[in-house]
Protein backbone atom coordinates (compact mmCIF):
# COMPACT_ATOMS: atom_id res chain seq x y z
CA UNK A 1 0.00 0.00 0.00
CA UNK A 2 1.71 3.34 -1.20
CA UNK A 3 1.93 6.30 1.75
CA UNK A 4 -0.54 8.51 -0.26
CA UNK A 5 -3.33 5.19 -0.19
CA UNK A 6 -2.22 4.84 3.69
CA UNK A 7 -2.42 8.20 4.76
CA UNK A 8 -6.10 8.49 2.93
CA UNK A 9 -7.00 5.51 4.44
CA UNK A 10 -6.40 6.71 7.67
CA UNK A 11 -8.08 9.94 7.03
CA UNK A 12 -10.95 8.03 6.04
CA UNK A 13 -10.68 6.41 9.40
CA UNK A 14 -10.95 9.24 11.26
CA UNK A 15 -14.06 10.63 9.32
CA UNK A 16 -15.82 7.75 10.16
CA UNK A 17 -14.73 7.30 13.80
CA UNK A 18 -16.07 11.35 14.12
CA UNK A 19 -19.22 10.46 12.55
CA UNK A 20 -20.24 7.41 15.09
CA UNK A 21 -18.87 9.68 17.77
CA UNK A 22 -21.18 12.50 16.71
CA UNK A 23 -24.23 9.89 16.26
CA UNK A 24 -23.35 8.31 19.56
CA UNK A 25 -24.09 12.06 20.94
CA UNK A 26 -27.13 12.07 19.19
CA UNK A 27 -27.92 8.75 20.23
CA UNK A 28 -27.83 10.13 24.38
CA UNK A 29 -29.28 13.39 23.47
CA UNK A 30 -32.64 12.57 21.80
CA UNK A 31 -35.01 15.56 21.03
CA UNK A 32 -38.15 14.34 21.26
CA UNK A 33 -41.68 15.37 22.73
CA UNK A 34 -43.07 14.81 26.40
CA UNK A 35 -45.71 12.39 25.42
CA UNK A 36 -42.88 10.30 23.37
CA UNK A 37 -40.35 10.12 26.04
CA UNK A 38 -42.76 9.38 29.03
CA UNK A 39 -43.78 6.35 27.10
CA UNK A 40 -41.08 4.98 25.15
CA UNK A 41 -37.82 5.63 26.60
CA UNK A 42 -38.94 7.26 30.16
CA UNK A 43 -41.13 4.66 30.85
CA UNK A 44 -43.13 6.56 33.83
CA UNK A 45 -46.12 5.78 31.74
CA UNK A 46 -48.40 2.62 29.50
CA UNK A 47 -50.57 4.79 27.54
CA UNK A 48 -49.24 6.81 24.96
CA UNK A 49 -51.39 9.87 24.57
CA UNK A 50 -52.94 9.52 20.58
CA UNK A 51 -53.63 12.72 18.96
CA UNK A 52 -57.55 11.31 18.19
CA UNK A 53 -59.84 14.28 17.99
CA UNK A 54 -62.49 13.68 21.05
CA UNK A 55 -65.30 14.60 18.95
CA UNK A 56 -68.07 13.55 20.62
CA UNK A 57 -71.96 14.56 20.68
CA UNK A 58 -73.07 15.25 24.91
CA UNK A 59 -75.38 12.55 25.99
CA UNK A 60 -74.82 10.39 23.35
CA UNK A 61 -73.38 6.79 25.54
CA UNK A 62 -70.72 5.13 23.16
CA UNK A 63 -70.36 1.52 23.95
CA UNK A 64 -67.01 -0.48 22.99
CA UNK A 65 -68.74 -2.86 21.59
CA UNK A 66 -67.58 -3.70 17.73
CA UNK A 67 -70.48 -2.90 16.31
CA UNK A 68 -69.51 1.04 17.74
CA UNK A 69 -66.22 1.26 17.40
CA UNK A 70 -65.99 3.86 14.99
CA UNK A 71 -67.72 6.35 17.53
CA UNK A 72 -65.24 4.68 20.47
CA UNK A 73 -62.54 5.15 18.37
CA UNK A 74 -63.21 9.08 18.36
CA UNK A 75 -62.44 9.33 22.44
CA UNK A 76 -60.79 6.49 22.32
CA UNK A 77 -56.49 7.95 23.56
CA UNK A 78 -54.41 5.13 24.92
CA UNK A 79 -54.63 2.55 27.76
CA UNK A 80 -57.35 0.05 25.44
CA UNK A 81 -57.53 -2.74 23.17
CA UNK A 82 -60.17 -4.23 21.51
CA UNK A 83 -63.24 -4.27 20.96
CA UNK A 84 -63.57 -8.03 22.80
CA UNK A 85 -66.64 -9.06 22.92
CA UNK A 86 -68.88 -6.61 24.72
CA UNK A 87 -66.27 -4.30 25.57
CA UNK A 88 -62.22 -3.06 25.23
CA UNK A 89 -59.96 -4.19 27.77
CA UNK A 90 -57.35 -1.72 29.53
CA UNK A 91 -53.74 -2.48 29.34
CA UNK A 92 -51.19 -1.06 31.79
CA UNK A 93 -51.58 0.70 34.42
CA UNK A 94 -53.82 3.88 32.83
CA UNK A 95 -56.36 4.29 30.27
CA UNK A 96 -57.72 7.54 28.36
CA UNK A 97 -60.42 9.08 27.02
CA UNK A 98 -61.33 12.40 25.30
CA UNK A 99 -64.34 14.05 24.73
CA UNK A 100 -64.68 16.79 22.99
CA UNK A 101 -68.54 18.73 22.57
CA UNK A 102 -69.86 21.86 21.36
CA UNK A 103 -73.29 21.96 23.39
CA UNK A 104 -73.02 24.65 26.01
CA UNK A 105 -73.40 22.92 29.41
CA UNK A 106 -72.49 23.72 33.30
CA UNK A 107 -72.52 20.25 34.82
CA UNK A 108 -72.12 17.23 33.77
CA UNK A 109 -73.04 13.70 34.73
CA UNK A 110 -70.35 10.58 33.96
CA UNK A 111 -71.41 7.33 33.28
CA UNK A 112 -69.03 4.18 33.28
CA UNK A 113 -69.61 0.83 33.12
CA UNK A 114 -66.68 -1.65 33.84
CA UNK A 115 -66.67 -5.25 34.79
CA UNK A 116 -63.12 -6.55 36.79
CA UNK A 117 -60.96 -9.03 34.71
CA UNK A 118 -61.06 -12.75 35.64
CA UNK A 119 -57.66 -14.73 35.97
CA UNK A 120 -57.52 -18.29 36.08
CA UNK A 121 -61.55 -18.40 36.66
CA UNK A 122 -61.63 -15.96 39.73
CA UNK A 123 -62.58 -11.90 39.61
CA UNK A 124 -59.73 -10.00 40.36
CA UNK A 125 -61.21 -6.96 42.51
CA UNK A 126 -60.03 -3.96 40.99
CA UNK A 127 -59.71 -0.13 42.07
CA UNK A 128 -60.29 2.12 39.41
CA UNK A 129 -59.28 6.34 39.79
CA UNK A 130 -61.22 8.37 37.95
CA UNK A 131 -59.42 11.66 36.85
CA UNK A 132 -61.11 14.51 34.57
CA UNK A 133 -58.99 16.78 33.53
CA UNK A 134 -56.09 16.48 36.28
CA UNK A 135 -58.98 16.01 38.93
CA UNK A 136 -59.57 12.45 41.58
CA UNK A 137 -63.20 12.80 40.69
CA UNK A 138 -63.79 9.54 42.60
CA UNK A 139 -61.88 6.19 43.14
CA UNK A 140 -64.67 3.02 42.72
CA UNK A 141 -64.21 -0.54 43.30
CA UNK A 142 -64.92 -3.57 41.27
CA UNK A 143 -65.70 -6.94 42.37
CA UNK A 144 -68.58 -8.35 40.39
CA UNK A 145 -68.55 -10.57 37.89
CA UNK A 146 -71.22 -8.35 35.95
CA UNK A 147 -70.29 -5.04 34.45
CA UNK A 148 -71.14 -2.26 37.24
CA UNK A 149 -71.90 1.04 36.63
CA UNK A 150 -70.79 4.24 38.31
CA UNK A 151 -72.47 7.65 38.05
CA UNK A 152 -70.08 10.86 38.87
CA UNK A 153 -70.89 14.32 38.94
CA UNK A 154 -68.89 17.26 37.49
CA UNK A 155 -68.39 20.84 36.42
CA UNK A 156 -68.47 21.34 32.78
CA UNK A 157 -64.85 22.17 31.36
CA UNK A 158 -65.22 25.92 29.99
CA UNK A 159 -63.52 25.00 26.80
CA UNK A 160 -65.61 22.24 25.85
CA UNK A 161 -62.88 19.40 26.18
CA UNK A 162 -62.51 16.51 29.06
CA UNK A 163 -59.34 14.48 29.49
CA UNK A 164 -60.77 11.55 31.33
CA UNK A 165 -58.11 9.33 32.77
CA UNK A 166 -58.88 5.94 34.47
CA UNK A 167 -56.09 4.50 36.40
CA UNK A 168 -55.73 1.19 38.07
CA UNK A 169 -53.68 0.45 40.97
CA UNK A 170 -54.75 -2.97 41.18
CA UNK A 171 -53.61 -4.24 37.64
CA UNK A 172 -52.07 -7.80 37.55
CA UNK A 173 -49.77 -9.25 34.76
CA UNK A 174 -51.53 -12.31 33.47
CA UNK A 175 -48.86 -14.47 32.34
CA UNK A 176 -44.86 -14.27 34.17
CA UNK A 177 -43.28 -12.69 32.09
CA UNK A 178 -45.65 -9.51 31.15
CA UNK A 179 -44.32 -6.09 30.96
CA UNK A 180 -46.04 -3.81 32.71
CA UNK A 181 -48.22 -1.95 29.56
CA UNK A 182 -49.65 -5.31 29.89
CA UNK A 183 -51.09 -5.66 32.80
CA UNK A 184 -55.23 -6.35 33.14
CA UNK A 185 -57.05 -4.77 35.29
CA UNK A 186 -60.71 -4.11 33.71
CA UNK A 187 -62.91 -4.29 30.37
CA UNK A 188 -64.66 -1.26 29.50
CA UNK A 189 -68.06 -1.74 28.28
CA UNK A 190 -69.79 1.92 27.88
CA UNK A 191 -68.80 5.93 28.45
CA UNK A 192 -71.26 8.49 28.83
CA UNK A 193 -71.22 12.47 29.20
CA UNK A 194 -74.49 13.53 30.05
CA UNK A 195 -75.60 16.92 30.37
CA UNK A 196 -76.79 17.34 34.20
CA UNK A 197 -80.69 18.18 33.21
CA UNK A 198 -80.77 14.49 31.88
CA UNK A 199 -79.60 12.29 34.24
CA UNK B 1 -12.51 -23.78 6.04
CA UNK B 2 -14.02 -27.03 5.76
CA UNK B 3 -11.64 -30.50 5.87
CA UNK B 4 -14.50 -31.97 4.12
CA UNK B 5 -12.97 -33.39 1.05
CA UNK B 6 -14.63 -32.33 -1.95
CA UNK B 7 -17.61 -34.43 -3.60
CA UNK B 8 -17.77 -33.53 -7.34
CA UNK B 9 -19.48 -35.78 -9.59
CA UNK B 10 -18.36 -37.02 -13.31
CA UNK B 11 -19.72 -34.05 -15.07
CA UNK B 12 -20.27 -32.81 -18.62
CA UNK B 13 -21.33 -29.11 -17.41
CA UNK B 14 -18.52 -26.53 -16.41
CA UNK B 15 -18.95 -26.11 -12.63
CA UNK B 16 -19.89 -22.24 -12.66
CA UNK B 17 -22.95 -23.51 -15.05
CA UNK B 18 -24.05 -26.12 -12.37
CA UNK B 19 -23.38 -24.28 -9.48
CA UNK B 20 -26.57 -21.98 -10.95
CA UNK B 21 -28.46 -24.49 -12.33
CA UNK B 22 -29.07 -26.16 -8.47
CA UNK B 23 -30.11 -23.30 -6.74
CA UNK B 24 -32.09 -22.42 -10.02
CA UNK B 25 -33.54 -25.95 -10.25
CA UNK B 26 -34.20 -25.95 -6.97
CA UNK B 27 -35.83 -22.59 -6.84
CA UNK B 28 -38.18 -23.29 -9.30
CA UNK B 29 -39.26 -26.48 -7.30
CA UNK B 30 -39.60 -24.53 -4.14
CA UNK B 31 -41.83 -22.59 -6.08
CA UNK B 32 -43.85 -25.56 -7.68
CA UNK B 33 -43.70 -26.71 -3.39
CA UNK B 34 -45.13 -23.56 -1.97
CA UNK B 35 -47.75 -22.67 -4.61
CA UNK B 36 -49.31 -26.34 -4.79
CA UNK B 37 -49.37 -25.91 -0.83
CA UNK B 38 -51.10 -22.49 -1.00
CA UNK B 39 -53.85 -24.02 -3.58
CA UNK B 40 -54.57 -27.08 -1.41
CA UNK B 41 -54.88 -24.34 1.77
CA UNK B 42 -56.23 -21.14 0.39
CA UNK B 43 -59.96 -20.87 -1.51
CA UNK B 44 -59.98 -19.67 -4.54
CA UNK B 45 -55.83 -19.62 -4.96
CA UNK B 46 -54.16 -18.36 -8.25
CA UNK B 47 -50.95 -17.55 -9.25
CA UNK B 48 -51.73 -13.73 -9.38
CA UNK B 49 -52.11 -13.45 -5.98
CA UNK B 50 -49.59 -16.39 -4.43
CA UNK B 51 -47.02 -13.43 -4.27
CA UNK B 52 -49.55 -11.74 -1.70
CA UNK B 53 -51.35 -14.32 0.01
CA UNK B 54 -47.76 -15.84 0.60
CA UNK B 55 -46.77 -12.39 2.35
CA UNK B 56 -47.95 -12.88 6.41
CA UNK B 57 -47.33 -11.20 9.71
CA UNK B 58 -43.90 -8.86 9.31
CA UNK B 59 -44.17 -9.12 5.55
CA UNK B 60 -46.69 -7.13 5.39
CA UNK B 61 -44.95 -4.39 7.84
CA UNK B 62 -42.08 -4.42 5.16
CA UNK B 63 -44.08 -3.89 2.25
CA UNK B 64 -45.87 -0.95 3.67
CA UNK B 65 -42.51 0.78 4.85
CA UNK B 66 -41.03 -0.23 1.11
CA UNK B 67 -43.59 2.27 -0.20
CA UNK B 68 -44.44 4.95 2.21
CA UNK B 69 -41.20 5.19 4.27
CA UNK B 70 -40.70 5.41 8.07
CA UNK B 71 -43.44 7.07 10.38
CA UNK B 72 -43.50 10.08 12.06
CA UNK B 73 -44.24 10.48 15.14
CA UNK B 74 -47.44 11.03 16.97
CA UNK B 75 -47.82 7.70 13.74
CA UNK B 76 -50.74 8.73 11.26
CA UNK B 77 -52.61 5.54 12.07
CA UNK B 78 -52.83 5.82 15.63
CA UNK B 79 -50.96 3.35 17.18
CA UNK B 80 -48.11 3.00 19.70
CA UNK B 81 -46.13 0.67 17.28
CA UNK B 82 -43.94 2.54 14.47
CA UNK B 83 -42.20 1.07 11.46
CA UNK B 84 -39.02 1.94 13.02
CA UNK B 85 -38.11 -0.94 14.58
CA UNK B 86 -37.81 -2.69 11.05
CA UNK B 87 -33.69 -1.73 9.11
CA UNK B 88 -34.27 0.28 6.06
CA UNK B 89 -31.67 -1.30 3.58
CA UNK B 90 -33.78 -4.29 2.22
CA UNK B 91 -37.10 -2.21 2.15
CA UNK B 92 -35.19 0.24 -0.30
CA UNK B 93 -33.53 -2.70 -2.09
CA UNK B 94 -37.11 -3.37 -2.93
CA UNK B 95 -38.33 0.12 -3.60
CA UNK B 96 -35.45 0.74 -6.51
CA UNK B 97 -36.19 -3.01 -7.84
CA UNK B 98 -39.82 -1.79 -8.02
CA UNK B 99 -39.25 1.33 -9.23
CA UNK B 100 -36.75 0.01 -12.63
CA UNK B 101 -39.39 -2.71 -12.92
CA UNK B 102 -42.94 -1.52 -12.32
CA UNK B 103 -43.68 -4.45 -10.83
CA UNK B 104 -45.98 -4.58 -7.33
CA UNK B 105 -43.77 -4.16 -3.92
CA UNK B 106 -44.38 -7.97 -3.13
CA UNK B 107 -43.97 -9.09 -6.45
CA UNK B 108 -40.55 -7.15 -6.56
CA UNK B 109 -39.76 -8.28 -3.23
CA UNK B 110 -40.56 -11.88 -3.96
CA UNK B 111 -38.13 -12.22 -7.35
CA UNK B 112 -35.36 -10.27 -5.57
CA UNK B 113 -35.81 -12.45 -2.52
CA UNK B 114 -35.55 -15.45 -4.81
CA UNK B 115 -32.55 -13.85 -6.64
CA UNK B 116 -30.48 -13.52 -3.47
CA UNK B 117 -31.31 -16.80 -2.50
CA UNK B 118 -29.61 -18.33 -5.60
CA UNK B 119 -26.72 -15.63 -4.93
CA UNK B 120 -26.13 -16.47 -1.18
CA UNK B 121 -26.00 -20.24 -2.43
CA UNK B 122 -23.15 -19.00 -5.07
CA UNK B 123 -21.88 -17.31 -2.03
CA UNK B 124 -21.98 -20.10 0.30
CA UNK B 125 -19.94 -22.59 -2.07
CA UNK B 126 -16.34 -22.05 -0.79
CA UNK B 127 -17.59 -21.60 2.33
CA UNK B 128 -19.16 -24.97 1.92
CA UNK B 129 -15.94 -26.56 1.40
CA UNK B 130 -16.78 -26.58 -2.45
CA UNK B 131 -18.96 -30.05 -1.25
CA UNK B 132 -21.58 -30.53 -4.27
CA UNK B 133 -24.12 -32.77 -1.79
CA UNK B 134 -23.52 -29.83 0.68
CA UNK B 135 -23.93 -26.83 -1.94
CA UNK B 136 -27.31 -28.89 -3.19
CA UNK B 137 -28.77 -28.56 0.41
CA UNK B 138 -27.83 -25.36 1.07
CA UNK B 139 -29.55 -24.35 -2.14
CA UNK B 140 -32.62 -26.66 -1.21
CA UNK B 141 -32.73 -25.59 2.33
CA UNK B 142 -32.82 -21.39 1.02
CA UNK B 143 -35.13 -21.63 -2.02
CA UNK B 144 -37.29 -24.66 -1.39
CA UNK B 145 -36.97 -25.83 2.53
CA UNK B 146 -39.66 -25.21 5.36
CA UNK B 147 -37.66 -21.84 5.77
CA UNK B 148 -38.23 -20.48 2.12
CA UNK B 149 -41.82 -19.07 3.24
CA UNK B 150 -39.23 -15.97 4.74
CA UNK B 151 -36.60 -16.49 2.50
CA UNK B 152 -38.21 -16.06 -0.99
CA UNK B 153 -41.26 -13.49 0.51
CA UNK B 154 -40.39 -10.08 1.53
CA UNK B 155 -38.66 -10.50 5.11
CA UNK B 156 -34.94 -8.97 5.77
CA UNK B 157 -34.05 -12.35 6.66
CA UNK B 158 -32.87 -12.97 2.64
CA UNK B 159 -30.46 -9.80 2.48
CA UNK B 160 -29.24 -10.79 6.16
CA UNK B 161 -28.20 -14.25 5.47
CA UNK B 162 -26.71 -13.07 1.87
CA UNK B 163 -24.51 -10.08 3.55
CA UNK B 164 -23.38 -12.79 6.18
CA UNK B 165 -22.04 -15.04 3.20
CA UNK B 166 -20.37 -12.39 1.79
CA UNK B 167 -18.75 -11.67 4.97
CA UNK B 168 -17.65 -14.67 5.74
CA UNK B 169 -16.29 -15.32 2.18
CA UNK B 170 -14.01 -12.18 2.32
CA UNK B 171 -12.99 -13.29 5.67
CA UNK B 172 -12.44 -16.48 4.11
CA UNK B 173 -9.50 -14.58 1.72
CA UNK B 174 -8.70 -12.58 4.01
CA UNK B 175 -10.26 -9.56 1.81
CA UNK B 176 -10.58 -7.05 4.92
CA UNK B 177 -11.95 -4.44 3.98
CA UNK B 178 -14.03 -5.89 1.32
CA UNK B 179 -15.54 -7.88 4.84
CA UNK B 180 -16.19 -4.60 6.75
CA UNK B 181 -17.95 -2.79 3.52
CA UNK B 182 -20.62 -6.10 3.63
CA UNK B 183 -20.52 -5.79 7.27
CA UNK B 184 -21.33 -1.97 6.45
CA UNK B 185 -24.48 -3.25 4.85
CA UNK B 186 -25.15 -5.61 7.14
CA UNK B 187 -25.64 -3.73 10.13
CA UNK B 188 -28.13 -1.46 7.60
CA UNK B 189 -30.03 -4.89 7.32
CA UNK B 190 -30.72 -6.13 10.87
CA UNK B 191 -29.21 -4.78 14.65
CA UNK B 192 -27.27 -7.85 15.35
CA UNK B 193 -25.71 -7.84 11.79
CA UNK B 194 -23.60 -5.06 13.45
CA UNK B 195 -21.74 -7.82 15.83
CA UNK B 196 -20.28 -9.53 12.72
CA UNK B 197 -17.52 -7.00 13.70
CA UNK B 198 -16.85 -9.73 16.51
CA UNK B 199 -15.97 -11.46 13.68
CA UNK B 200 -13.86 -9.27 11.34
CA UNK B 201 -11.86 -8.92 14.76
CA UNK B 202 -11.59 -12.92 15.65
CA UNK B 203 -10.56 -13.28 11.58
CA UNK B 204 -7.82 -10.62 12.26
CA UNK B 205 -5.99 -12.08 14.75
CA UNK B 206 -6.10 -15.91 13.21
CA UNK B 207 -4.51 -13.76 10.39
CA UNK B 208 -2.05 -12.39 13.42
CA UNK B 209 -1.45 -15.70 14.87
CA UNK B 210 -1.06 -17.46 11.46
CA UNK B 211 2.15 -14.68 10.75
CA UNK B 212 3.52 -15.15 13.77
CA UNK B 213 1.99 -12.50 15.78
CA UNK B 214 0.98 -12.50 19.86
CA UNK B 215 -1.41 -10.64 22.15
CA UNK B 216 1.18 -8.07 22.43
CA UNK B 217 2.02 -6.99 18.93
CA UNK B 218 -1.73 -7.33 18.05
CA UNK B 219 -2.32 -3.59 18.55
CA UNK B 220 0.33 -1.94 17.35
CA UNK B 221 0.18 -4.55 14.38
CA UNK B 222 -3.67 -3.56 13.55
CA UNK B 223 -2.97 -0.08 13.91
CA UNK B 224 -0.22 -0.26 11.53
CA UNK B 225 -2.27 -1.49 8.41
CA UNK B 226 -5.36 1.16 8.27
CA UNK B 227 -6.96 -1.34 5.82
CA UNK B 228 -7.88 -3.11 8.68
CA UNK B 229 -8.56 -0.39 11.26
CA UNK B 230 -11.02 0.54 8.39
CA UNK B 231 -12.45 -2.53 8.37
CA UNK B 232 -13.28 -2.55 11.97
CA UNK B 233 -14.53 1.31 11.44
CA UNK B 234 -16.88 1.06 8.86
CA UNK B 235 -18.59 -2.62 10.16
CA UNK B 236 -21.35 -0.75 11.95
CA UNK B 237 -21.59 2.28 9.39
CA UNK B 238 -25.06 1.19 8.58
CA UNK B 239 -26.42 0.76 11.89
CA UNK B 240 -24.83 4.12 12.75
CA UNK B 241 -26.42 5.87 9.55
CA UNK B 242 -29.82 4.49 10.32
CA UNK B 243 -29.74 5.85 13.59
CA UNK B 244 -28.86 9.71 12.29
CA UNK B 245 -31.52 8.57 10.20
CA UNK B 246 -33.83 8.29 13.14
CA UNK B 247 -32.57 11.16 14.93
CA UNK B 248 -33.53 13.81 12.68
CA UNK B 249 -36.57 12.14 10.98
CA UNK B 250 -38.26 11.77 15.32
CA UNK B 251 -35.43 12.88 17.27
CA UNK B 252 -34.36 9.56 18.87
CA UNK B 253 -31.42 7.53 17.29
CA UNK B 254 -32.55 4.60 19.33
CA UNK B 255 -36.06 4.40 18.12
CA UNK B 256 -35.57 0.81 16.68
CA UNK B 257 -34.67 -0.12 20.31
CA UNK B 258 -37.39 2.16 22.50
CA UNK B 259 -40.20 1.57 20.19
CA UNK B 260 -39.98 -2.53 21.22
CA UNK B 261 -41.86 -1.40 23.52
CA UNK B 262 -44.83 -1.03 21.75
CA UNK B 263 -44.92 -4.59 21.04
CA UNK B 264 -44.90 -5.33 24.86
CA UNK B 265 -42.03 -8.17 24.62
CA UNK B 266 -40.48 -9.35 28.03
CA UNK B 267 -37.57 -9.01 29.44
CA UNK B 268 -35.66 -11.65 31.43
CA UNK B 269 -32.59 -14.02 31.00
CA UNK B 270 -32.77 -16.28 27.98
CA UNK B 271 -31.84 -19.62 29.69
CA UNK B 272 -34.78 -18.65 32.27
CA UNK B 273 -37.04 -18.34 28.49
CA UNK B 274 -36.19 -21.38 27.03
CA UNK B 275 -36.46 -23.40 30.23
CA UNK B 276 -40.36 -22.21 30.30
CA UNK B 277 -40.82 -23.26 26.88
CA UNK B 278 -39.43 -26.40 26.70
CA UNK B 279 -41.52 -26.86 29.63
CA UNK B 280 -44.48 -25.94 28.00
CA UNK B 281 -46.04 -29.58 27.71
CA UNK B 282 -49.35 -29.87 25.65
CA UNK B 283 -52.66 -30.36 27.03
CA UNK B 284 -52.90 -33.15 25.29
CA UNK B 285 -51.67 -35.54 22.69
CA UNK B 286 -48.03 -35.65 21.89
CA UNK B 287 -47.81 -32.57 19.38
CA UNK B 288 -44.93 -30.34 21.05
CA UNK B 289 -46.19 -26.65 21.82
CA UNK B 290 -45.13 -23.71 19.73
CA UNK B 291 -43.05 -23.15 22.41
CA UNK B 292 -41.46 -26.19 22.96
CA UNK B 293 -40.71 -26.01 19.21
CA UNK B 294 -38.82 -22.41 19.51
CA UNK B 295 -37.02 -24.18 22.60
CA UNK B 296 -35.53 -27.01 20.40
CA UNK B 297 -34.72 -24.32 17.54
CA UNK B 298 -32.38 -22.53 19.92
CA UNK B 299 -30.78 -25.44 21.37
CA UNK B 300 -29.87 -26.36 17.95
CA UNK B 301 -28.51 -23.30 17.01
CA UNK B 302 -26.57 -23.46 20.38
CA UNK B 303 -25.40 -26.88 19.36
CA UNK B 304 -24.64 -25.88 16.02
CA UNK B 305 -22.23 -22.99 17.60
CA UNK B 306 -20.33 -25.41 19.69
CA UNK B 307 -19.63 -28.00 16.33
CA UNK B 308 -18.46 -24.37 14.51
CA UNK B 309 -16.76 -24.03 18.17
CA UNK B 310 -14.93 -27.57 17.63
CA UNK B 311 -14.07 -26.74 14.39
CA UNK B 312 -12.41 -23.82 15.14
CA UNK B 313 -14.70 -21.92 13.13
CA UNK B 314 -14.26 -19.06 15.77
CA UNK B 315 -15.47 -15.89 13.69
CA UNK B 316 -18.89 -17.95 12.71
CA UNK B 317 -19.13 -19.39 16.10
CA UNK B 318 -18.95 -15.99 17.99
CA UNK B 319 -21.26 -14.24 15.59
CA UNK B 320 -24.01 -17.22 16.26
CA UNK B 321 -23.54 -16.87 19.50
CA UNK B 322 -24.85 -13.55 20.20
CA UNK B 323 -26.78 -13.39 17.24
CA UNK B 324 -28.62 -16.80 19.00
CA UNK B 325 -28.61 -14.93 22.26
CA UNK B 326 -29.51 -11.15 22.17
CA UNK B 327 -32.62 -11.50 21.03
CA UNK B 328 -33.03 -14.01 23.94
CA UNK B 329 -33.45 -11.55 25.87
CA UNK B 330 -36.55 -10.50 24.92
CA UNK B 331 -38.00 -13.36 25.00
CA UNK B 332 -38.79 -16.19 22.20
CA UNK B 333 -40.88 -15.12 19.63
CA UNK B 334 -39.51 -15.40 15.71
CA UNK B 335 -36.62 -17.13 17.63
CA UNK B 336 -37.14 -20.04 14.75
CA UNK B 337 -37.16 -17.57 12.04
CA UNK B 338 -33.63 -15.63 13.79
CA UNK B 339 -31.60 -19.38 13.99
CA UNK B 340 -32.54 -20.29 10.65
CA UNK B 341 -31.23 -17.40 8.82
CA UNK B 342 -28.55 -17.25 10.37
CA UNK B 343 -26.05 -17.66 7.74
CA UNK B 344 -23.19 -20.26 9.83
CA UNK B 345 -26.16 -22.69 11.12
CA UNK B 346 -27.71 -24.11 7.46
CA UNK B 347 -24.08 -23.68 6.49
CA UNK B 348 -23.14 -25.65 9.22
CA UNK B 349 -26.08 -28.04 9.33
CA UNK B 350 -25.98 -29.09 5.34
CA UNK B 351 -22.31 -29.63 5.99
CA UNK B 352 -23.16 -32.56 8.23
CA UNK B 353 -26.21 -33.85 6.25
CA UNK B 354 -23.92 -34.15 3.28
CA UNK B 355 -21.84 -35.97 4.65
CA UNK B 356 -23.47 -39.50 4.37
CA UNK B 357 -24.95 -40.08 0.28
CA UNK B 358 -28.04 -41.59 2.17
CA UNK B 359 -28.12 -38.86 4.97
CA UNK B 360 -28.06 -36.34 2.07
CA UNK B 361 -30.58 -38.29 0.20
CA UNK B 362 -32.77 -38.11 3.51
CA UNK B 363 -32.02 -34.92 3.97
CA UNK B 364 -33.26 -33.46 0.84
CA UNK B 365 -36.48 -35.04 0.63
CA UNK B 366 -36.88 -34.01 4.19
CA UNK B 367 -36.26 -29.94 3.08
CA UNK B 368 -38.55 -30.60 0.21
CA UNK B 369 -41.31 -32.34 2.44
CA UNK B 370 -40.82 -29.65 5.16
CA UNK B 371 -41.37 -27.02 2.63
CA UNK B 372 -44.65 -28.02 1.70
CA UNK B 373 -45.98 -28.13 5.21
CA UNK B 374 -44.40 -25.05 6.42
CA UNK B 375 -45.63 -23.62 3.90
CA UNK B 376 -49.54 -24.94 4.98
CA UNK B 377 -48.32 -23.57 8.56
CA UNK B 378 -47.36 -20.58 7.56
CA UNK B 379 -50.62 -20.03 5.62
CA UNK B 380 -52.85 -21.67 8.79
CA UNK B 381 -51.11 -19.31 11.14
CA UNK B 382 -49.31 -22.00 12.81
CA UNK B 383 -47.69 -19.77 15.89
CA UNK B 384 -44.20 -20.89 15.84
CA UNK B 385 -43.71 -19.70 12.40
CA UNK B 386 -44.51 -15.98 13.37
Amino acid sequence: MSSTLRLGAYLLCGIVALFELGVVWLMLHPNVPPDYRAYYIDKTTTCLNQPVSGSYKLGTTVRFTPEDKDAAKLIRVCGLEGPTGDGNHAVGTSARLRFVYAEPATALTLQLAMVAIQKAGAIVPQRVEIVANGTLLDTVSLNAPAPQRFALPLVAPADGKLELELRFPDAVPMGPTDPDNRLRSIKLISAALLPADQV
Amino acid sequence: MSDAVALRPPRTLPLGLVLILIPLALAIAGLAIRYLAYAATVPDASIASFAQGMCRWDCSWYVKLSQTGYDPFPVPTMINAGNWAFFPLYPILVAIVRTLTGLQTIVAATGLSIMLCIASARVAWPLLGKDLRAYTLFSAFLVAGPFSIWLTTFYTEVLFLFLTLCVFAALQKRQFLLAGLFAALLSATRIVGVFIVFAILIEIWQAHRANGGNWRDFIPAVLKRPELLLALFIAPLGLFAYMAYLHFHIGDALAFSHVQRAWSRPSGLPPVFVWNALTSFPREGWVPTPSQQLAVAVIVGYALSIVLLVKKRYGMAVYSLICLTLPLFAGMASVLRFTAALAPMPLMLTELLASRRWLFAVALLGLLAGGYFTTIGWLTGYLSLV
